[in-house]
Protein backbone atom coordinates (compact mmCIF):
# COMPACT_ATOMS: atom_id res chain seq x y z
CA UNK A 1 0.00 0.00 0.00
CA UNK A 2 2.39 2.47 -0.58
CA UNK A 3 5.25 3.10 -3.54
CA UNK A 4 5.00 0.50 -6.27
CA UNK A 5 8.12 1.67 -8.39
CA UNK A 6 10.60 3.81 -8.23
CA UNK A 7 12.49 5.39 -11.38
CA UNK A 8 15.53 7.38 -11.51
CA UNK A 9 15.47 9.04 -14.64
CA UNK A 10 17.44 12.05 -14.88
CA UNK A 11 18.88 14.83 -11.23
CA UNK A 12 15.69 16.89 -11.81
CA UNK A 13 12.27 16.67 -13.39
CA UNK A 14 9.77 19.66 -14.19
CA UNK A 15 7.20 17.73 -14.94
CA UNK A 16 5.82 14.28 -16.18
CA UNK A 17 2.78 12.65 -18.41
CA UNK A 18 1.95 9.41 -19.17
CA UNK A 19 1.20 7.44 -22.46
CA UNK A 20 -2.54 6.07 -22.98
CA UNK A 21 -1.41 2.52 -22.11
CA UNK A 22 0.61 3.78 -19.31
CA UNK A 23 3.69 2.45 -21.55
CA UNK A 24 5.49 5.09 -21.88
CA UNK A 25 6.58 8.44 -19.79
CA UNK A 26 7.30 11.78 -20.99
CA UNK A 27 9.06 14.29 -18.75
CA UNK A 28 11.29 17.54 -18.72
CA UNK A 29 14.72 16.72 -17.55
CA UNK A 30 14.64 20.39 -15.79
CA UNK A 31 15.78 21.29 -19.62
CA UNK A 32 14.40 23.06 -22.76
CA UNK A 33 13.94 19.07 -23.93
CA UNK A 34 10.92 16.31 -23.35
CA UNK A 35 12.57 12.90 -23.07
CA UNK A 36 9.76 9.70 -23.43
CA UNK A 37 10.65 6.69 -22.25
CA UNK A 38 9.21 3.24 -22.59
CA UNK A 39 9.36 0.32 -20.13
CA UNK A 40 10.79 -3.01 -21.60
CA UNK A 41 10.33 -5.63 -19.54
CA UNK A 42 11.84 -4.24 -16.44
CA UNK A 43 14.08 -1.81 -18.48
CA UNK A 44 13.28 1.50 -19.60
CA UNK A 45 14.94 2.73 -22.79
CA UNK A 46 15.08 6.38 -24.18
CA UNK A 47 12.67 6.39 -27.43
CA UNK A 48 12.49 9.93 -27.80
CA UNK A 49 14.00 13.28 -27.39
CA UNK A 50 11.51 16.75 -28.30
CA UNK A 51 13.44 19.44 -28.23
CA UNK A 52 11.46 22.54 -29.91
CA UNK A 53 11.43 24.78 -26.68
CA UNK A 54 14.24 26.95 -26.11
CA UNK A 55 13.41 27.12 -22.45
CA UNK A 56 12.27 24.88 -19.49
CA UNK A 57 9.88 22.98 -20.59
CA UNK A 58 7.04 23.42 -17.49
CA UNK A 59 3.93 21.79 -18.27
CA UNK A 60 3.44 18.79 -20.43
CA UNK A 61 0.08 16.66 -20.69
CA UNK A 62 -0.91 13.70 -22.50
CA UNK A 63 -4.05 13.21 -23.80
CA UNK A 64 -5.94 9.96 -23.20
CA UNK A 65 -8.24 9.67 -26.46
CA UNK A 66 -6.83 11.30 -28.41
CA UNK A 67 -2.98 10.87 -28.14
CA UNK A 68 -1.13 13.91 -28.62
CA UNK A 69 1.41 15.58 -26.55
CA UNK A 70 1.12 19.42 -25.51
CA UNK A 71 3.87 21.28 -24.23
CA UNK A 72 4.39 24.97 -22.71
CA UNK A 73 7.36 26.67 -21.95
CA UNK A 74 9.28 29.35 -20.45
CA UNK A 75 9.71 30.39 -24.10
CA UNK A 76 6.67 31.44 -23.90
CA UNK A 77 5.42 29.07 -26.83
CA UNK A 78 3.73 25.88 -27.00
CA UNK A 79 3.37 22.55 -29.24
CA UNK A 80 1.11 19.91 -29.71
CA UNK A 81 2.70 16.68 -30.80
CA UNK A 82 1.29 14.03 -32.90
CA UNK A 83 2.47 10.83 -33.29
CA UNK A 84 2.93 9.82 -36.94
CA UNK A 85 4.47 6.87 -37.13
CA UNK A 86 8.23 6.48 -35.16
CA UNK A 87 8.32 10.52 -35.16
CA UNK A 88 6.62 12.67 -32.70
CA UNK A 89 5.74 15.68 -35.15
CA UNK A 90 5.64 19.62 -33.66
CA UNK A 91 2.56 22.14 -34.13
CA UNK A 92 3.34 25.24 -32.74
CA UNK A 93 0.46 26.90 -31.14
CA UNK A 94 0.72 30.43 -31.00
CA UNK A 95 -0.27 31.84 -27.56
CA UNK A 96 0.53 35.51 -27.96
CA UNK A 97 1.77 35.92 -24.56
CA UNK A 98 4.68 38.13 -23.46
CA UNK A 99 5.76 36.31 -20.20
CA UNK A 100 6.03 32.36 -19.79
CA UNK A 101 3.98 29.79 -19.81
CA UNK A 102 3.74 27.81 -16.85
CA UNK A 103 1.23 25.15 -16.53
CA UNK A 104 -1.38 23.04 -19.28
CA UNK A 105 -3.80 21.08 -19.07
CA UNK A 106 -6.15 18.96 -21.75
CA UNK A 107 -10.32 19.56 -21.34
CA UNK A 108 -12.04 16.46 -21.09
CA UNK A 109 -12.75 15.91 -24.05
CA UNK A 110 -9.82 17.14 -25.08
CA UNK A 111 -10.80 19.24 -28.15
CA UNK A 112 -9.30 22.60 -25.79
CA UNK A 113 -6.29 22.84 -23.40
CA UNK A 114 -5.61 25.39 -21.10
CA UNK A 115 -2.38 27.38 -20.64
CA UNK A 116 -1.44 29.32 -17.24
CA UNK A 117 0.94 32.37 -17.72
CA UNK A 118 3.21 34.46 -15.72
CA UNK A 119 1.43 37.12 -17.70
CA UNK A 120 -1.59 37.17 -15.31
CA UNK A 121 -3.39 35.45 -18.36
CA UNK A 122 -4.47 32.45 -19.27
CA UNK A 123 -4.97 31.12 -22.78
CA UNK A 124 -7.60 28.56 -24.32
CA UNK A 125 -6.76 26.68 -27.50
CA UNK A 126 -8.90 25.08 -29.87
CA UNK A 127 -8.41 23.46 -32.86
CA UNK A 128 -10.01 25.26 -36.28
CA UNK A 129 -10.17 22.52 -38.63
CA UNK A 130 -10.89 24.65 -42.01
CA UNK A 131 -7.33 26.53 -41.36
CA UNK A 132 -5.68 24.00 -39.43
CA UNK A 133 -4.18 25.14 -36.78
CA UNK A 134 -4.50 26.04 -33.08
CA UNK A 135 -6.16 29.01 -32.15
CA UNK A 136 -5.88 30.65 -29.02
CA UNK A 137 -8.26 32.90 -26.44
CA UNK A 138 -6.86 34.74 -23.92
CA UNK A 139 -8.85 35.31 -20.46
CA UNK A 140 -6.60 38.83 -19.54
CA UNK A 141 -8.55 40.03 -16.76
CA UNK A 142 -9.00 39.75 -13.08
CA UNK A 143 -5.65 37.69 -12.19
CA UNK A 144 -3.37 40.13 -10.50
CA UNK A 145 -0.61 37.92 -10.56
CA UNK A 146 1.12 34.75 -12.63
CA UNK A 147 -1.56 31.73 -12.79
CA UNK A 148 -0.13 28.69 -11.16
CA UNK A 149 -1.69 26.35 -11.81
CA UNK A 150 -5.48 25.16 -14.37
CA UNK A 151 -7.95 22.29 -13.81
CA UNK A 152 -10.74 21.77 -15.92
CA UNK A 153 -14.12 20.63 -14.64
CA UNK A 154 -15.54 17.61 -16.49
CA UNK A 155 -18.38 19.74 -18.26
CA UNK A 156 -15.47 20.82 -20.26
CA UNK A 157 -16.43 24.24 -19.80
CA UNK A 158 -15.48 25.52 -16.40
CA UNK A 159 -12.09 26.35 -15.37
CA UNK A 160 -10.28 27.39 -11.93
CA UNK A 161 -6.97 28.79 -11.70
CA UNK A 162 -5.08 29.43 -8.83
CA UNK A 163 -2.20 32.15 -8.56
CA UNK A 164 0.34 33.85 -6.57
CA UNK A 165 -2.11 36.70 -5.80
CA UNK A 166 -3.12 34.22 -3.57
CA UNK A 167 -7.01 33.82 -5.19
CA UNK A 168 -8.34 30.92 -6.81
CA UNK A 169 -10.78 31.44 -9.84
CA UNK A 170 -13.14 29.86 -12.18
CA UNK A 171 -14.10 30.95 -15.35
CA UNK A 172 -15.85 29.86 -18.34
CA UNK A 173 -14.53 28.53 -21.52
CA UNK A 174 -17.13 28.71 -23.41
CA UNK A 175 -16.39 29.00 -27.11
CA UNK A 176 -19.09 29.17 -29.88
CA UNK A 177 -18.56 26.06 -32.38
CA UNK A 178 -16.77 23.66 -29.99
CA UNK A 179 -18.89 23.47 -27.04
CA UNK A 180 -22.13 22.48 -27.19
CA UNK A 181 -25.00 24.18 -25.29
CA UNK A 182 -26.37 22.38 -22.15
CA UNK A 183 -30.02 22.92 -21.61
CA UNK A 184 -29.38 23.86 -17.82
CA UNK A 185 -26.39 26.13 -18.12
CA UNK A 186 -27.40 29.83 -17.38
CA UNK A 187 -26.66 33.16 -19.40
CA UNK A 188 -23.40 33.67 -17.28
CA UNK A 189 -21.56 30.10 -18.21
CA UNK A 190 -22.26 30.95 -22.04
CA UNK A 191 -19.65 34.00 -22.18
CA UNK A 192 -16.09 33.15 -22.58
CA UNK A 193 -14.09 34.54 -19.87
CA UNK A 194 -16.89 35.47 -17.67
CA UNK A 195 -15.18 34.61 -14.26
CA UNK A 196 -17.72 32.37 -12.19
CA UNK A 197 -16.43 33.38 -8.42
CA UNK A 198 -13.40 34.02 -6.93
CA UNK A 199 -11.84 32.56 -3.08
CA UNK A 200 -9.95 34.24 -1.64
CA UNK A 201 -8.96 31.67 1.31
CA UNK A 202 -5.48 31.78 1.13
CA UNK A 203 -3.13 35.05 1.75
CA UNK A 204 0.08 33.17 0.32
CA UNK A 205 0.57 31.65 -3.37
CA UNK A 206 -2.00 29.22 -4.45
CA UNK A 207 -1.16 26.18 -5.99
CA UNK A 208 -2.26 23.11 -7.46
CA UNK A 209 -5.97 23.69 -8.08
CA UNK A 210 -8.04 20.38 -8.99
CA UNK A 211 -11.70 19.46 -8.94
CA UNK A 212 -13.24 16.18 -7.97
CA UNK A 213 -14.54 13.50 -10.57
CA UNK A 214 -17.79 14.89 -9.88
CA UNK A 215 -17.21 18.08 -10.55
CA UNK A 216 -18.57 19.40 -6.82
CA UNK A 217 -15.77 20.07 -4.84
CA UNK A 218 -12.93 22.46 -5.62
CA UNK A 219 -9.73 21.83 -3.86
CA UNK A 220 -6.33 23.59 -3.69
CA UNK A 221 -3.27 24.32 -1.85
CA UNK A 222 -1.76 27.30 0.27
CA UNK A 223 1.71 27.99 0.26
CA UNK A 224 1.47 29.04 3.92
CA UNK A 225 0.64 25.03 4.34
CA UNK A 226 -3.06 24.69 4.28
CA UNK A 227 -5.33 22.82 2.04
CA UNK A 228 -8.53 24.50 1.10
CA UNK A 229 -11.88 22.46 -0.10
CA UNK A 230 -14.56 24.05 -1.41
CA UNK A 231 -18.34 22.99 -1.93
CA UNK A 232 -20.33 23.37 -4.62
CA UNK A 233 -18.56 26.46 -6.09
CA UNK A 234 -20.98 27.72 -8.21
CA UNK A 235 -23.66 28.55 -6.07
CA UNK A 236 -23.69 28.09 -2.51
CA UNK A 237 -20.07 27.91 -2.10
CA UNK A 238 -18.78 26.23 1.55
CA UNK A 239 -14.80 26.73 2.81
CA UNK A 240 -13.06 24.35 4.58
CA UNK A 241 -9.21 25.60 5.07
CA UNK A 242 -7.03 22.72 6.94
CA UNK A 243 -3.81 23.64 8.65
CA UNK A 244 -1.10 20.74 7.64
CA UNK A 245 1.56 20.03 10.27
CA UNK A 246 4.12 20.43 8.05
CA UNK A 247 5.58 22.15 4.97
CA UNK A 248 3.49 23.12 2.08
CA UNK A 249 1.76 21.26 -0.74
CA UNK A 250 2.42 21.47 -4.67
CA UNK A 251 0.14 19.46 -5.96
CA UNK A 252 -3.11 18.29 -5.50
CA UNK A 253 -4.97 14.63 -6.79
CA UNK A 254 -8.59 13.76 -6.35
CA UNK A 255 -8.77 9.64 -5.92
CA UNK A 256 -12.14 10.26 -5.20
CA UNK A 257 -14.95 12.58 -4.35
CA UNK A 258 -13.68 11.44 -0.51
CA UNK A 259 -10.06 10.98 -1.57
CA UNK A 260 -7.53 13.80 -1.83
CA UNK A 261 -3.51 12.96 -2.19
CA UNK A 262 -1.36 16.04 -1.49
CA UNK A 263 2.21 16.64 -2.64
CA UNK A 264 4.89 18.51 -1.52
CA UNK A 265 8.21 19.71 0.31
CA UNK A 266 7.44 17.18 2.60
CA UNK A 267 8.69 14.59 -0.04
CA UNK A 268 6.10 12.45 0.99
CA UNK A 269 2.36 12.16 -0.36
CA UNK A 270 -0.77 13.17 2.52
CA UNK A 271 -3.76 11.40 2.02
CA UNK A 272 -6.95 13.48 3.00
CA UNK A 273 -10.32 12.07 3.52
CA UNK A 274 -13.75 13.53 3.84
CA UNK A 275 -16.15 11.80 6.20
CA UNK A 276 -20.04 11.18 5.50
CA UNK A 277 -21.17 14.85 6.43
CA UNK A 278 -18.28 16.12 4.12
CA UNK A 279 -16.02 17.14 6.55
CA UNK A 280 -12.59 16.87 5.15
CA UNK A 281 -9.25 16.23 7.53
CA UNK A 282 -5.56 15.07 7.44
CA UNK A 283 -5.71 10.86 7.27
CA UNK A 284 -1.76 9.79 7.07
CA UNK A 285 1.57 10.15 5.58
CA UNK A 286 1.69 7.27 2.05
CA UNK A 287 4.96 6.89 2.62
CA UNK A 288 6.75 4.59 5.12
CA UNK A 289 9.84 6.63 7.01
CA UNK A 290 12.28 4.41 8.17
CA UNK A 291 12.88 7.24 10.92
CA UNK A 292 10.23 6.57 14.30
CA UNK A 293 7.37 9.57 14.01
CA UNK A 294 6.88 11.83 17.22
CA UNK A 295 9.75 11.01 19.55
CA UNK A 296 13.12 11.08 16.76
CA UNK A 297 11.22 13.93 15.19
CA UNK A 298 11.52 16.20 17.99
CA UNK A 299 15.15 15.22 17.87
CA UNK A 300 15.55 15.83 14.56
CA UNK A 301 13.81 19.21 15.11
CA UNK A 302 16.19 20.05 17.78
CA UNK A 303 19.40 18.96 15.91
CA UNK A 304 18.13 21.66 13.30
CA UNK A 305 17.53 24.20 15.42
CA UNK A 306 20.26 23.44 18.23
CA UNK A 307 22.72 26.17 17.33
CA UNK A 308 19.93 28.10 17.73
CA UNK A 309 18.67 27.05 21.16
CA UNK A 310 21.85 26.15 22.73
CA UNK A 311 23.77 29.36 22.51
CA UNK A 312 22.62 32.64 22.14
CA UNK A 313 25.88 33.81 20.60
CA UNK A 314 25.91 34.71 16.58
CA UNK A 315 26.50 32.02 14.90
CA UNK A 316 28.12 32.55 11.88
CA UNK A 317 27.80 29.19 9.42
CA UNK A 318 24.31 29.04 7.56
CA UNK A 319 23.83 25.54 8.29
CA UNK A 320 20.63 25.50 11.06
CA UNK A 321 18.08 23.94 8.91
CA UNK A 322 17.98 20.23 7.84
CA UNK A 323 17.86 20.33 4.00
CA UNK A 324 19.31 17.61 2.35
CA UNK A 325 19.04 14.80 4.99
CA UNK A 326 18.27 11.15 3.20
CA UNK A 327 14.87 10.88 5.18
CA UNK A 328 14.47 7.19 4.16
CA UNK A 329 11.57 7.45 1.85
CA UNK A 330 10.58 7.41 -1.96
CA UNK A 331 11.16 10.80 -2.67
CA UNK A 332 14.67 13.08 -1.87
CA UNK A 333 13.62 16.29 -2.55
CA UNK A 334 10.32 18.37 -3.24
CA UNK A 335 7.60 16.45 -5.40
CA UNK A 336 5.90 19.13 -7.33
CA UNK A 337 3.81 17.01 -10.01
CA UNK A 338 1.16 13.93 -9.29
CA UNK A 339 -0.18 12.40 -12.20
CA UNK A 340 -3.05 9.63 -12.16
CA UNK A 341 -2.94 6.49 -13.80
CA UNK A 342 -6.24 4.80 -13.99
CA UNK A 343 -6.55 0.61 -14.50
CA UNK A 344 -9.33 0.28 -18.10
CA UNK A 345 -12.66 -0.72 -16.15
CA UNK A 346 -11.93 0.85 -13.30
CA UNK A 347 -14.59 3.71 -11.90
CA UNK A 348 -12.34 4.88 -8.84
CA UNK A 349 -8.78 5.64 -8.85
CA UNK A 350 -5.73 4.17 -6.98
CA UNK A 351 -2.74 4.29 -8.69
CA UNK A 352 -1.10 7.31 -9.43
CA UNK A 353 2.41 8.76 -10.16
CA UNK A 354 4.79 11.63 -8.75
CA UNK A 355 7.62 13.37 -9.85
CA UNK A 356 10.07 15.62 -7.99
CA UNK A 357 13.04 17.67 -7.87
CA UNK A 358 15.43 14.83 -6.90
CA UNK A 359 14.61 13.22 -10.70
CA UNK A 360 12.46 10.49 -9.55
CA UNK A 361 9.23 9.22 -10.84
CA UNK A 362 7.74 7.06 -8.30
CA UNK A 363 4.44 5.42 -8.80
CA UNK A 364 2.15 4.87 -5.85
CA UNK A 365 -0.55 2.38 -5.74
CA UNK A 366 -3.16 2.17 -2.53
CA UNK A 367 -6.77 0.57 -1.52
CA UNK A 368 -9.55 3.15 -1.31
CA UNK A 369 -11.87 2.29 0.87
CA UNK A 370 -15.35 2.55 -0.94
CA UNK B 1 -15.85 39.67 17.28
CA UNK B 2 -13.43 39.85 13.58
CA UNK B 3 -15.83 42.10 11.91
CA UNK B 4 -15.36 44.82 14.37
CA UNK B 5 -11.83 45.19 13.09
CA UNK B 6 -11.79 46.81 9.34
CA UNK B 7 -9.22 48.17 7.68
CA UNK B 8 -10.34 51.71 8.06
CA UNK B 9 -11.46 51.96 11.72
CA UNK B 10 -13.09 54.49 13.39
CA UNK B 11 -11.82 56.17 16.69
CA UNK B 12 -14.17 54.41 18.78
CA UNK B 13 -13.18 50.74 17.75
CA UNK B 14 -9.52 51.06 18.44
CA UNK B 15 -10.59 52.79 21.77
CA UNK B 16 -12.80 49.50 22.47
CA UNK B 17 -9.46 47.77 21.67
CA UNK B 18 -7.45 49.41 23.93
CA UNK B 19 -9.78 49.06 26.62
CA UNK B 20 -10.08 45.60 26.20
CA UNK B 21 -6.52 44.98 26.39
CA UNK B 22 -6.79 46.83 29.08
CA UNK B 23 -9.31 44.67 31.30
CA UNK B 24 -7.49 41.86 29.97
CA UNK B 25 -3.93 43.77 31.57
CA UNK B 26 -5.94 43.06 34.92
CA UNK B 27 -7.21 39.63 35.03
CA UNK B 28 -3.72 38.61 33.96
CA UNK B 29 -2.46 40.37 36.73
CA UNK B 30 -4.40 38.70 38.92
CA UNK B 31 -3.83 35.13 37.21
CA UNK B 32 -0.76 35.42 38.11
CA UNK B 33 -0.83 36.47 41.71
CA UNK B 34 -2.86 32.88 41.96
CA UNK B 35 0.36 31.18 40.55
CA UNK B 36 -1.71 30.25 37.00
CA UNK B 37 0.85 31.49 34.53
CA UNK B 38 -0.64 29.27 31.69
CA UNK B 39 -4.29 31.03 32.20
CA UNK B 40 -2.82 34.24 32.18
CA UNK B 41 -0.58 33.05 28.19
CA UNK B 42 -4.29 31.85 27.27
CA UNK B 43 -6.43 35.24 28.46
CA UNK B 44 -3.64 37.14 26.67
CA UNK B 45 -3.88 35.16 23.43
CA UNK B 46 -7.44 35.21 23.38
CA UNK B 47 -9.27 37.84 21.46
CA UNK B 48 -5.96 39.28 20.30
CA UNK B 49 -6.84 42.25 17.49
CA UNK B 50 -5.07 40.43 14.75
CA UNK B 51 -6.71 42.60 11.46
CA UNK B 52 -6.06 45.95 13.06
CA UNK B 53 -3.20 48.07 11.72
CA UNK B 54 -2.83 50.34 14.30
CA UNK B 55 0.63 50.01 15.97
CA UNK B 56 -1.02 50.84 19.45
CA UNK B 57 -2.84 48.38 19.63
CA UNK B 58 -0.61 45.89 18.57
CA UNK B 59 1.97 47.10 21.00
CA UNK B 60 -0.87 47.16 23.70
CA UNK B 61 -1.69 43.65 23.16
CA UNK B 62 2.13 42.38 22.57
CA UNK B 63 3.29 44.04 26.33
CA UNK B 64 0.31 42.03 28.02
CA UNK B 65 1.37 38.86 26.15
CA UNK B 66 5.46 39.46 27.09
CA UNK B 67 3.93 39.67 30.54
CA UNK B 68 2.37 36.51 30.54
CA UNK B 69 4.83 34.41 28.35
CA UNK B 70 8.05 35.58 30.88
CA UNK B 71 5.92 34.11 33.61
CA UNK B 72 5.74 30.59 32.50
CA UNK B 73 8.03 28.87 34.04
CA UNK B 74 6.62 25.20 32.65
CA UNK B 75 6.53 25.08 29.16
CA UNK B 76 6.01 21.38 28.57
CA UNK B 77 2.81 21.87 30.52
CA UNK B 78 1.68 25.06 29.20
CA UNK B 79 1.36 23.56 25.50
CA UNK B 80 0.07 20.47 26.41
CA UNK B 81 -2.73 22.68 27.85
CA UNK B 82 -3.13 24.76 25.37
CA UNK B 83 -5.92 24.68 22.63
CA UNK B 84 -4.71 24.11 18.85
CA UNK B 85 -6.29 27.19 17.57
CA UNK B 86 -3.74 29.10 19.66
CA UNK B 87 -0.74 27.74 18.29
CA UNK B 88 -0.28 30.13 15.32
CA UNK B 89 -0.77 33.04 17.22
CA UNK B 90 1.58 32.41 19.67
CA UNK B 91 4.25 31.72 17.45
CA UNK B 92 3.32 35.15 15.61
CA UNK B 93 4.00 36.24 19.30
CA UNK B 94 7.17 34.28 19.71
CA UNK B 95 8.62 35.80 16.30
CA UNK B 96 8.05 39.51 17.76
CA UNK B 97 9.54 38.48 20.68
CA UNK B 98 12.67 37.44 19.06
CA UNK B 99 12.88 40.49 17.13
CA UNK B 100 13.53 42.34 20.38
CA UNK B 101 16.58 41.43 21.03
CA UNK B 102 16.61 41.72 24.70
CA UNK B 103 18.05 38.94 26.44
CA UNK B 104 15.77 37.09 28.59
CA UNK B 105 13.06 37.44 26.73
CA UNK B 106 15.10 35.91 23.55
CA UNK B 107 15.78 33.12 26.06
CA UNK B 108 12.27 32.80 27.20
CA UNK B 109 10.96 32.83 23.59
CA UNK B 110 13.38 30.10 22.32
CA UNK B 111 12.61 27.77 24.95
CA UNK B 112 8.41 28.03 24.42
CA UNK B 113 9.41 28.16 20.19
CA UNK B 114 11.28 24.44 20.75
CA UNK B 115 8.09 23.03 22.45
CA UNK B 116 5.86 24.75 20.25
CA UNK B 117 7.37 23.18 17.17
CA UNK B 118 7.33 19.89 18.34
CA UNK B 119 3.87 20.40 19.45
CA UNK B 120 2.72 22.30 16.17
CA UNK B 121 5.10 21.56 13.03
CA UNK B 122 6.84 23.13 10.76
CA UNK B 123 3.70 24.39 9.47
CA UNK B 124 2.70 26.77 11.95
CA UNK B 125 6.03 28.61 11.75
CA UNK B 126 4.89 29.01 8.12
CA UNK B 127 1.62 30.20 8.80
CA UNK B 128 3.07 32.53 11.20
CA UNK B 129 5.87 34.37 8.69
CA UNK B 130 4.02 34.04 6.02
CA UNK B 131 0.51 36.00 7.41
CA UNK B 132 0.72 39.35 6.20
CA UNK B 133 -2.94 39.83 6.78
CA UNK B 134 -3.24 38.75 10.69
CA UNK B 135 -0.30 40.21 12.17
CA UNK B 136 0.81 41.02 15.81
Amino acid sequence: MAAVAVHQFAECITCHAWSPDQSMVAFCPNNSEVHIYKLFGEKWEKMHVLSKHDQIVCGIDWSLKSNKLVTVSHDRNSYVWSQEGTEWVPTLVILRLNRAALCVQWSPKENKFAVGSGAKSICICYYEQENNWWVSKLIRKRHESSVTSVAWHPDNILLATTSTDGKCRVFSTYIKGVDSKEPESSSSDLKFGEQIAQLDLSVTWAFGVRWSPSGSILAYAGHNSMIHFIDDVKSNPSAQSIPLRDLPLRDLLFLSDRVVVGVGFDCNPMIFTADDTGLWSFTKYLDQRKAAPSSSRGSQLSEAFGKLYGTSKQVPSNDTVEPSKPRGGAHENCITCIVPLWKRGNTTLCRFSTSGLDGKVVIWELDIPK
Amino acid sequence: MAAEEEYLEAEENLEAIITRIEHKSRKIETLLKQSKPVDALKTALEGSALKTRDERCKSANWIVVHRAMMAIKDVDGMISSLDPEYYDILMKYLYRGLATGDRPTCDQCLRIHEKLTEKAGLGCILRSLSDTVNTV
